[in-house]
């Protein structure tokens, strides 16, 4: 394997563990969004019942 | 094996660990603690699920910062030994990359923070961000000897932003807090600078040491450690800490102080032993005082009652 087919390598490498930090960082959003919509209904929704 | 110079040709080589760097995860540890001992001593409950996005926003804030400090010091940040091995003086993210991901994360913690916690936290957030960007590293960083002074409130406003996310407001506790964060910070940062010194006039940063000396450098050192003794002792005197508190900000602050005295009679300053004693203690003090606030509070045996003055926001 030359220097390009390592540098490559390493490239394809390192933008999938960007991908997946992202797409885990997205899912964490949309948890922290769905999980405070809750929390702040419980105080201002459910309560009146 | 990947060298400095394979990643400056190659910035799409950046790993995750790279962008997580830009954050300045060590800083953000300190700002997150000091922000949660504002959460925990702020008067009210909080759902702790409120408390946790709160304490997250903060952390992004802080790390935004520090992201968008390294793009716009770039440049200097490559001449000093200290800093020439972050991503991008390295070569390994691109400094447009670092700008956006930076912004990108400073409106998301704002934004996630004004709409699940509170707008006071939010606008707090959004200051100190805006603060520390704009005022310290765009303008004072560059100008000035006092650019660490001026700019130390961005650093010292996390227990402030933490008690306006439980209150929705501000009062005098909260800034007692930051009064010694304020205070703490520039003999903090000018021990760093002393034995730093060559580092920064290499790259054109004033600080203390290298536009006034050494000498004068240590005096004032010596001066903010005098008046941060008294001032760590007041969360005690307004009623905000109990004894455990007062008696390690006693204990502590005369550490502090011994050691200021230290750097004030130093006589080797090609290696700056006290300097460096200090910077080390100085990071103890801090993170001593702010957890016998969180480890009264949590053992219920703070005061009850709270100084806080009325609400200001």
């Amino acid at each position: 394997m030359n220097d390009d087919d390592d540098q490559n390598a390493r490239n394809d490498r390192a933008r999938r563990m960007r991908n997946v930090a992202l797409a885990l960082v997205l899912g964490a959003l949309v948890v922290l969004f769905f999980v405070m919509t809750i929390v702040r209904l419980k105080g201002h929704v459910f309560d009146w019942q | 094996m990947a060298t400095a110079a394979s990643f400056a040709l190659n910035p799409r080589a950046a790993t995750v660990g790279d962008f997580f760097a830009l954050l300045k995860p060590r800083v953000m540890s300190l700002v997150i603690f000091t922000a949660l001992a504002g959460i925990i001593v702020a008067p009210g409950g909080i759902d702790p699920v409120v408390a946790f996005t709160a304490l997250l926003c903060i952390a992004v804030g802080a790390g935004a910062s520090g992201a968008l400090n390294m793009a716009y010091d770039s440049d200097i940040d490559g001449l000093m030994s200290r800093t020439a091995t972050r991503p991008i003086p390295m070569g390994k993210i691109a400094r447009g990359d670092a700008l956006g991901f930076g912004w990108t994360l400073s409106a998301g913690a704002v934004t996630i923070m004004g709409l699940f916690v509170n707008l006071a936290a939010a606008a707090l957030l959004a200051f100190s961000i805006v603060f520390y960007v704009g005022i310290y590293t765009l303008w004072l960083k560059r100008r000035t000897a006092q650019n660490i002074v001026i700019g130390g409130l961005a650093g010292a406003l996390p227990p402030a932003i933490g008690w306006a996310a439980v209150t929705g407001s501000l009062s005098l506790a909260p800034l007692v807090l930051v009064l010694i964060t304020f205070l703490w910070t520039p003999p903090h940062f000018w021990a760093l600078a002393l034995y730093r010194s060559d580092d920064y006039a290499r790259a054109g940063v004033p600080m203390m040491p290298v536009v006034k000396g050494k000498a004068s450098t240590r005096k004032q050192i010596l001066g903010y450690a005098l008046v941060l003794f008294p001032v760590g002792l007041l969360p005690g005197a307004i009623g905000l800490a109990g004894p455990l508190y007062v008696s390690a900000a006693a204990l502590f602050g005369a550490w502090f102080v011994w050691e200021a005295v230290a750097v004030w009679r130093e006589t080797d300053v090609a290696h700056e032993p006290a300097a460096r004693r200090l910077f080390g203690v100085s990071i103890l003090y801090l993170f001593v005082l702010f957890a016998a606030l969180i480890v009264e509070r949590l053992m219920g045996i703070a005061p009850l009652g709270h100084a806080t003055f009325g609400a200001w926001m």
